[in-house]
């Protein structure tokens, strides 16, 4: 009897509704993954074992003064730019599983175009690839007087600039 | 007999934040605790103002087992912008005594002046997390520790933020970043000092508190969404724990 309740309390501690999103792999273009220039030993060394697509701003890929926080399931990388600091983080995981008819959570699960919101100060977008949810964003040392933070066009100007530099199957 | 008793105690729970028939307006009534005269209003129960609508009811505990996010209560969870002296609230001081005492409020989906995209919000915008004041209004003297096992994975101008074992990221905002304890990449275990709650939002001052939000990701067959969840119950939950000595 104690050892069932052992092994339920137990249960209970573990959320059996989380774990590790599948990943479409895209066709990745092979300029992107190797390229002429290697990427910074930063960045490659980084994301050795990270396990989905990384994406990062074209523009800032051969950027040495960057930080990785990595693991296999997710990433972080921070660019430190004049005065505001650009990060993207990927990440695989998955906390909750839900069924489409659930309303608690009607929103959530209802389709919704790649929206760049301003909360707290900090510029940011949500968006899911290939079965990956993303997160790109901008934090400006000055919030109330920095256009890069008050208007889209700066995250939006990256977001389209974003290549694959690595990640593996 | 036991069915009835069933039913009595179904009504006083429920009565504890039921809806008025007749105006459909939400009762103003706290929940108590017993201990340390912990008081809260129900989740979601906003400000009876202007201050946007909250999801009323959902006491789900969406990150369960955390450590609450400051080292030592009392701590009071209450709204920053429509409390006393903020921008949309009563005026008076943001360091009037009323701002530190019971009951918690939830702030979460409140009601801000720019957009945000909140799909667990009513209204689908709103305040993405909760603000928390800590014992007192003394700047940069009181520690926001880690709520949970993990890896600081960013640290900005004004936020840090610790993704969790569990693969949920928690935000801090307004540290202080002189006092800060840790480093980008770092690892920290659970209860592990972060930084001083002050004021800090850049150059621009905000009041002094802690910001604190939880992004998770929610599957949906194939599809999945990362979204800020609400945060109240589960620090009712972790607050509780703090309280008794077990955080």
């Amino acid at each position: 009897m104690r050892l069932l309740l052992t092994i339920l309390i137990l249960i209970s501690y573990i959320n059996a509704e989380s774990g590790i999103l599948d990943i479409n792999w895209p066709k990745l273009n092979p300029k992107h993954q190797k390229p002429s220039t290697p990427y910074p030993n930063v960045l490659t060394k980084g994301i050795k074992d990270t396990k989905l697509p990384v994406y990062i701003p074209s523009n800032y890929a051969y950027d040495e003064k960057m930080a990785v926080v990595a693991d296999k399931d997710f990433y972080t990388i921070s660019f430190f730019i004049d005065k505001a600091t650009v990060m993207i983080a990927g990440d695989r995981s998955y906390q909750e599983s839900i069924s489409k008819s659930d309303t608690k959570f009607e929103k959530v699960i209802k389709e919704s175009p790649v929206e760049f919101i301003e909360d707290e100060g900090v510029m940011s977008t949500d968006f899911n690839r290939h079965g990956v949810n993303y997160t790109l964003s901008i934090e400006c040392e000055d919030y109330t007087e920095d256009e890069r933070c008050k208007d889209e066009s700066f995250l939006r100007n990256l977001y389209n600039r974003l290549i694959i530099v690595g990640g593996k199957k | 007999m036991r069915y009835f008793l069933i039913a009595l105690v179904a009504l006083a729970l429920t009565s504890c934040a039921s809806k008025d028939t007749d105006t459909g307006k939400v009762k103003e009534v706290e929940q108590t605790w017993k201990g340390k005269g912990f008081t809260y209003y129900p989740s979601g129960q906003l400000i009876p103002s202007n201050s946007g609508r909250g999801r009323y009811g959902d006491n789900y505990i969406y990150a369960p087992h955390i450590r609450f996010p400051l080292a030592y209560a009392p701590a009071y969870l209450n709204s920053q912008v429509y409390g006393i002296g903020g921008r949309y609230g009563p005026r008076g001081s943001l360091c009037d005594k009323r701002n530190y005492q019971y009951p918690w409020r939830d702030n979460f989906c409140e009601k801000r002046n720019r957009k945000r995209s909140m799909p667990l919000c009513p209204t689908g915008t709103g305040h993405q997390g909760v603000d928390i004041r800590a014992k007192d209004c003394r700047d940069n003297t009181h520690y926001a520790v880690a709520v949970e096992e993990g890896v600081i994975t960013y640290i900005g101008s004004y936020s840090v933020k610790l993704r969790g074992i569990s693969g949920r990221t928690y935000r801090y905002l307004h540290l202080n970043k002189r006092s800060l304890q840790v480093r980008r990449g770092q690892r920290v275990w659970r209860g592990q000092k972060i930084g001083r709650v002050s004021d800090n939002m850049g150059s621009t001052k905000t009041s002094i508190h802690l910001h604190f939000d939880i992004k998770q990701t929610i599957r949906f067959g194939n599809r999945s969404k990362r979204v800020y969840v609400p945060p109240y119950a589960s620090l009712i939950d972790a607050y509780k724990r703090l309280l008794r000595g077990r955080p």
